[in-house]
Order: structure tokens, then sequence, then C-alpha cells
């Protein structure tokens, strides 16, 4: 599939001050692709500079083979835009302001549009400025995902919602793919990212860590299995074996945690030969492999990943 | 500084202070340097103190032959302009607060709400008593340059009588703001409000019989003491009511504040808010939501409404008191003793033709003045709207930046119109119905040429807009309108340069009322201000947007 977003060494910085350092990637026409990072990473300057709000210092972000920042009206026609940080008029009321962005946008499916507001159960007849949080991120959803947009751009969509309408979101989402439409969402909610994207970018400290699919992050992570025995047995006894990397003791001896990377068959095999109480394995989310990221020393941040 | 909520706001204040110290030191000094030059012989010097009193609308005439009695006297109706910085802080003082969230996390700490109120308004108190006193220091350096006969306990009283009346519009800022979701409304009121006070103290200096209802307006308190002159002192009395009431009014803001609920508005008695019904429907067919340019106008609609009524009312009272006037100035005008008043009234009203003519010559100098202060509010919305980030979804939609800011301006010009038609309309009425005899032709083009000028300034704050955000933006233009003020106020009577007068957009606006507008002159500003929106629309379209 041809990718839709093209980002090529994107470098932005304010004064003197880092935003985004050389940032690649391609998004593919199609895809849900999760871009994660902490507060100050550059998640939203890269965004920014996808919707033309802020101009690169050096290299290129393409949207459908289009500039971002030369051809910006044209891309708009077809990009539905989440901000971080929504602010809209709070004199008007939410179905005034889907009314002004719906004439915006040269005009919307009227029955999608309903059933968007049906979905969310957004009172339309409240004042923005009178509107929850989670309300106010409502109307500023709604607004991106009215006019069937052929890509979505989301930053942090889901910050403040419920978790009855972060499944509504999670449905929108699944729904515009199954329609061949791409959603670039930024988040720091790993789990929100794990439902529903395909593939994941990282970026931290203004570069981007880590590029690839949910399920290839995932094969090289750490897990942890905790086995419990009958009687103590030694950690020297598992703490060679292939897969371990590490060991500690629990419960007076009686139980280990083994911190894994790599297969777990050694270890079963091992286990076997005393009497196991119990025997867990935890599978850490994308958040533990996120933090793991932030961990290193900085050496591995200095290019991109492909895993 | 951030020990505690006082010290940091007064902090906040730092820059006013100074800024609008000095400013307001100025402000009554360059009176004082070119009262020299218009009494330059006894005759003048009568001839002033007798014309000064036919101006009596504007302010007391006492002592108009001295430097200070000058300087109080030319300064008068501009307390408008002093009580402008007090009017804004007020109003966002706890609603600005409230507005941005900020508050929320104010009130969580461990005081009591009526406590962060009072330390907040105490902290303004003290801002205003340093304005003052900047204000009163420089009065009396200026004075002693130019042999005033006051002393520095004149130009400190002076400034305490500023401060207080300050305090007082402040107080009711600061109330309103208890009854409006918003900065800008109870800005807009209160400043609507200062108008109707300067009006209501100058009723008795035209009508005979009415002192009762000038004491109704706390600028007639203001103006009972005036300390730059020190046979006419200061009224202890005035400045004791100024002072009650600055307290009454905060005590009853505070008071509000603390029973109400953050974030919402005091509910006015027998008013009741009905709860609108849950509702999932959309607005049919709303006129300003159609376009960019449509909800500028929407968004702009009331403030529009407010200034338009305040300034075709004040253009009516003009006329009216020109009515009242013209009798009393006759036998002036057909003494030919009396030439030097009549020059002095025709440097300040731009030369004579006919007297009704130049009597409103002087005082619309003011229109193009309240035409241009509501652009600055207007540009002042359209930076914050940027700094606060309500242009990112906008952005986000198929419309170019330059379509966005040229369909913003496009609503503001269509305001700007709206109030220069309207202006003309009552002031034509009021003449007709006043028996005041005008130039169709002359009063259609003041009135409609204060639109460019009114333009020229919103063009120059969308430019600014470009790199300042909205406190600088608003402080510049304020500034730049103040000069320009400063440049034709006084510059006539120092005898500056014309290269210096040319400096002012004034200038150009000219004495339409008595000579008509100069098209070349108009045209200077249209191609002044279509530059400035030039170069704005392009600095616009390329800079980051700020978040």
């Amino acid at each position: 599939m041809a990718p839709i977003i093209e980002v090529e060494n994107l470098t932005k910085s304010y004064g003197g001050k880092r935003g985004v350092i050389d940032v690649s990637f391609e998004v593919p026409e199609g895809e849900v692709f999760g871009f994660l990072g902490p507060n100050g990473a550059g998640k939203t300057t890269t965004i920014r500079t996808l919707m033309a709000l802020i101009r690169a210092d050096k290299g290129a972000a393409r949207i459908g083979g289009l500039d971002c920042w030369r051809q910006s009206v044209e891309i708009k026609r077809f990009v539905g835009y989440v901000p971080g940080e929504p602010s809209l008029d709070p004199n008007l009321t939410g179905g005034q302001i889907l009314e002004y962005f719906s004439r915006l946008r040269g005009g919307v499916e009227g029955a999608y549009l309903k059933r968007l507001i049906d979905t969310f159960e957004l009172d339309t007849g409240r004042k923005f400025r009178q509107y929850s949080t989670g309300n106010k991120r409502k109307v500023v959803l709604i607004q991106a995902f009215m006019h069937r947009p052929r890509l979505l751009i989301l930053d942090e969509p889901t910050s403040g919602l419920d978790p009855l309408n972060q499944q509504e979101f999670d449905g929108l989402v699944r729904e515009a793919r199954d329609e061949g439409r791409t959603v670039f969402l930024s988040s720091h909610v790993l789990s929100e990212v794990e439902k529903t994207c395909t593939r994941v970018g990282i970026i931290r400290e203004g570069r981007l860590v880590r590029l690839g699919s949910v399920h290839e992050l995932k094969d090289i992570k750490r897990y942890e299995i905790s086995i419990f025995f009958a009687e103590p047995v030694a950690a020297e006894a598992f703490a060679h074996l292939d897969g371990v990397a590490s060991v500690d003791t629990l419960s007076n001896g009686s139980g280990l945690r083994l911190h894994m990377q790599g297969p777990a068959d050694a270890v079963i095999k091992a286990a076997a030969q005393y009497q196991v109480v119990s025997l867990t394995s935890y599978e850490p989310s994308l958040e533990d492999i996120f933090l793991r990221y932030y961990e290193t020393d900085g050496q591995r941040g200095k290019q991109t990943a492909h895993v | 500084m951030f020990r505690s909520i006082f010290l940091k706001t007064l902090r906040d204040y730092r820059i006013a202070i100074l800024g609008w110290g000095v400013g307001m030191g100025l402000v009554i000094v360059s009176p004082m340097a070119s009262v020299a030059t218009l009494i330059t012989t006894p005759e003048a010097r009568a001839a002033l103190a007798g014309l000064a009193a036919q101006f009596a609308w504007n302010a007391d005439p006492v002592a108009a032959d001295t430097v200070g009695g000058y300087a109080t006297f030319k300064i008068g109706i501009f307390v408008f302009l002093v009580c402008v910085w007090p009017l804004l802080a007020a109003s966002r003082m706890l609603r600005g607060e409230e507005e941005r969230g900020s508050l929320d996390v104010l009130l969580s700490v461990p005081r009591s709400r009526a406590r962060v109120a009072i330390e907040k308004i105490a902290a303004m108190w003290v801002a205003l008593l340093l304005v003052g006193a900047i204000a009163g220091v420089l009065a009396y350096l200026g004075g002693a340059a130019f042999k005033a006969n006051f002393g520095l306990d004149g130009g400190l009283l002076f400034g305490l009588d500023l401060a207080l009346i300050c305090m007082v519009i402040g107080g009711v800022a600061l109330l309103i703001s208890q009854f409006t979701h918003e900065r800008g409304p109870a800005a807009g009121a209160t400043g609507a409000l200062l108008l109707v006070f300067i009006v209501v103290d100058m009723v008795h200096r035209v009508l005979p019989n009415t002192e009762w209802v000038s004491r109704l307006s706390p600028i007639y308190y203001y103006n009972l003491s005036k300390p730059l002159i020190p046979s006419f002192g200061t009224s202890i009395g005035g400045m004791a009511v100024l002072g009650a009431l600055a307290v009454i009014l905060s005590s009853a803001a505070v008071w509000l504040f603390v029973h109400r609920d953050a974030g919402d508005v005091v509910g006015i008695p027998g008013v009741r808010v009905r709860a609108a019904a849950p509702s999932r429907g959309l607005p049919a067919g709303a006129w300003s939501l159609r376009s960019v340019y449509a909800r500028g106008l929407g968004m702009i609609a009331w403030p529009s409404f407010w200034w338009t009524l305040g300034m075709a009312a004040f253009a009516a009272w003009m006329i009216v008191a020109v009515h009242q006037l013209v009798d009393k100035l006759n036998p002036l005008f057909a003494n030919p003793s009396s030439q030097s008043a009549v020059n002095i009234l025709r440097n300040i009203g731009g030369g004579a033709s006919g007297l009704n003519a130049l009597l409103l010559g002087a005082m619309f100098e003011l229109m193009p003045v309240l035409l241009m202060a509501f652009a600055v509010t207007q540009v002042s919305r359209w930076a914050a709207d940027e700094d606060e980030g309500r242009l990112e979804i906008i952005l986000s939609t198929p419309r170019s930046r330059v379509a966005v800011m040229l369909g913003r301006f496009a609503a503001l010009a269509t305001a700007t119109v709206v109030v220069g038609v309207v202006t003309l309309a009552t002031a034509a009425l009021a003449a007709g119905l006043g028996g005041v005899s005008l130039d169709s032709t002359n009063l259609a083009e003041a009135t409609l040429g204060m639109i460019p000028l009114g333009l020229l300034v919103a063009a120059v704050g969308y430019l600014a807009s470009g790199w300042l955000r909205t406190a600088a933006d608003t402080g510049l233009l304020s500034f730049i309108l103040a000069a320009w003020f400063l440049i034709s106020f006084v510059g006539p009577d120092l005898k500056w340069p014309d290269a210096t007068l040319r400096l002012s957009a004034f200038y150009y606006y000219g004495t339409p009322l008595l000579h008509g507008l100069q098209a070349t002159n108009i045209a200077v500003v249209v191609v002044v201000g279509a530059a400035a929106l030039g170069l704005g629309a392009l600095r616009f379209a390329r800079k980051d947007i700020s978040v």
C-alpha cells in the first residue's frame, strides 16, 4: 500500500529548544498508526508540522504525496484533526460548533453526523464553556470524524473520555480502518494503542527510537515468569538457562521470579523437575516495553531501530 | 515575589505600573509645556481663561491661565484613558483566571476565597497608588520645569486623586465581572458605564441647575479636587467619597465571589435561567455559522452594537452641547478684542468657517479615537484566539490562512463601517432636531472619514499579532494610539514641525467637519493600512501558530 504520510528527516526547534530531530517514517494508507512518547518528546510538534500549523526547519513532510506546508489547503480537504489541547469558541453550543465546521468543510452527511452525536450521547444544546472536559473532547472528536476523512490525525484523542466513550472511539477507529481509511494517533495510553493500532512509532527526546508493528514490538519484549514450588529451589538452577535474563528469589526461596528475554522452553523443562505449586507468566503491556526504552542510556535512541 | 498572592499579583502588574505611571505623567506634563506658547501676552492669557470657560463641557475651567490650571483643564475628559488599565485589570482579576481555569488551582491552596480576592484587590490598589505616585512626581517635575506654582504635595495629591478614581472604576469592573461568564463583556460594560459617568458629570457644566444629576457620577467627585491649582486645592470630601465607593464596590464584588460557584455567575434576582433540555439537534440556517466572515461578524455583533450606540449617543450629545454653547460664544466672536481667543479656538478646532462646525470640530477630535479604541479591542480578540488555541481547528479545515485572517478582518471592517454610518445618521438627525446648522457633506466626511482610521489601527494590530501575544499587541496598539493623540493634541500648541505632526494618523484625518476630507491624506491612510494588512497576511501565512 502506498504511504499516505511520508516524513523525511523532519527537524524543528523552537528558538534554541529542541522540538524534533531528523524524524523519518511512513504510514501506508489504510493503517492505524500509533505515535508514542512521553510528554515533551515531540509528538505534538510532529503532528502540528503535518497539519501545517508550524513549519519544519529541515526535512519534508508529505500527506497523500502533497507537501504539508505548501499544499496544506488541498491536504485538509481529506484530513480530520484532533489537537492535543482543543479550544473552541466558548460561546457557541456544541451543535453550533459542529454546524460551523461542517460548513467550513463544505458540508457533511447529516445522517452520519447524527449517528456520531448519538454514539457519543452529546448534548448539542449546551455552550462549549459549559461542557465537562470529556464532553469538550466529544465535540472535537465528532468534528474530526464527521466528514469521513481519508486520514485522521489525532493528538491524544481519548484524553478525558470515560471508558465507555473510549470504547465508542475504538469502534470508530476500527470502522475507519475497515473502510480503508488511515488513522494516525498519538498517545501515551499504550493499552489504547495496543487495542487499535497495527504499527507503532516511539519518539523520545525528539528522535524516533522505535518503529514497527505492535506484534513485532512484543517479540522483543521482556516478560516475567513467577514459579512457586512446594519446597525452596536454588535460583542458580534457573539463572543460566536459555532465555533467562535474571532471577529474583521470592517467599524464602520457595518462589522464583524469572525475567525472560527469549523462549521459555528451557525454563518449563527445568521447572518440571520440581513440585510446582503455581506458575504465572506475566506478559508486559506496551507500556512496559515503552518504559524500558526510556530506561536505556540513549545509545539505542540515536538511530531508529526497525524490528 | 512569589511568597503570597498579593506579591505575585503585584509582580504581574510591574510593567503596567511603570508604563501607565510614566504615560499618565507625560499626559499631564505635555499641556504644561504647551501653555507657555498660548499665553504670550496678557490679552492671550485673558482670552484663554475666557475661552476655557466656554469649553466647560470638557472640564471645569479653573485658573486655566496657569500651568497647573491649564493642565488640569486640558486633560479633563481624558480621565477615560486613565481608567482603561484598572478597567481591564479588574475585569480579568478573577473572571480572567476563571476563564483560563487557573483559579481552581489557586483556590485549592489553604486560603479562603475572600482572602484570595482581597489580596488581589490590595495588589491592584497598591499598583494604582504607585501609578498615581509616578504620575504625581512627574507632574511635579514638569511643573517645576515650567515654573508652575504647585509643589510636590500638589503633584502627589493629583496622583492620589487619579488612583482613587481608578480604584472606583476597577471596583465597578470587578463587580460587573461577577455577573458575566467572560472578562470581555465585563470590561465592555464598564467602559460603557465610564462613558456614561463622564457624560453625567458633564451635564451640570452644560445645563443649568443639574448639579444633582452630576453627583450620581464618581467622575464628579474626582473633579472636586484640583491639586495642581493651589488656589483651588483638594477636596477631602470628594476623595473620601471615592475611597468609600472603591471599598463598597470591591467589598460587594468579594462578597458575591465568595458566595457563588467558581466558574459560574451570580444569578440576577427575578431572572431565572431555564435549563435547556438535552438536545441532539443541530442549528438550522444560522447565518453566523456560514463562513469565517459570518462567524467573525457574529462574534463582534454585541460589542459593535454597544460601541455604535455609545458613539452615536456621544455624537448626538456633542451636538446638543454645541447648541448650548453657541449662544454663549457668539458675543466672543463678535468682539474684535477677543481675537486671541478666536485664534486659540481655531488652533484647537482647526480654523473657523462656521461657529457650529468650529466647536464640533474641537469636540469631534474624540470620535476617531473612540473608533480606533474599538478596533484595538477587536484586534485583541483576534490575537487572543490564536494565543488560546482557538484557531487550531479552524486552520485544520480546507481554508487558507490568509482567507481565515481576511475573513475576520472583513468582519471588523464591516462593523467599523456600521459604526461610522450609524454615527453619521444619528449626528445628522440630532443636528436637524436641535436646529444646529452643519454642512452635511462635511458631516458625512467627518463621520465616514473615521472608518479608514479605525481600519488602519486594526491592520497594524493584525500585523503586530504576527509576532506579539495578545497583551503585548494590545499594549503596542494602545501606545501607538496614545502617541498619535499626543502628537496631534499637543504638537500644534508646541509648534512641532510638520514632519512630526505627519507621524500621527490624526493628521491625515484633519478637520473634516470644517474643511472636508483631503483625498490625498485619506489615500495615505488607506495605502498604509493596506500595506500593513498585506504584510500581516503574509506574516500570518508563514508563521508558526502558537499554542
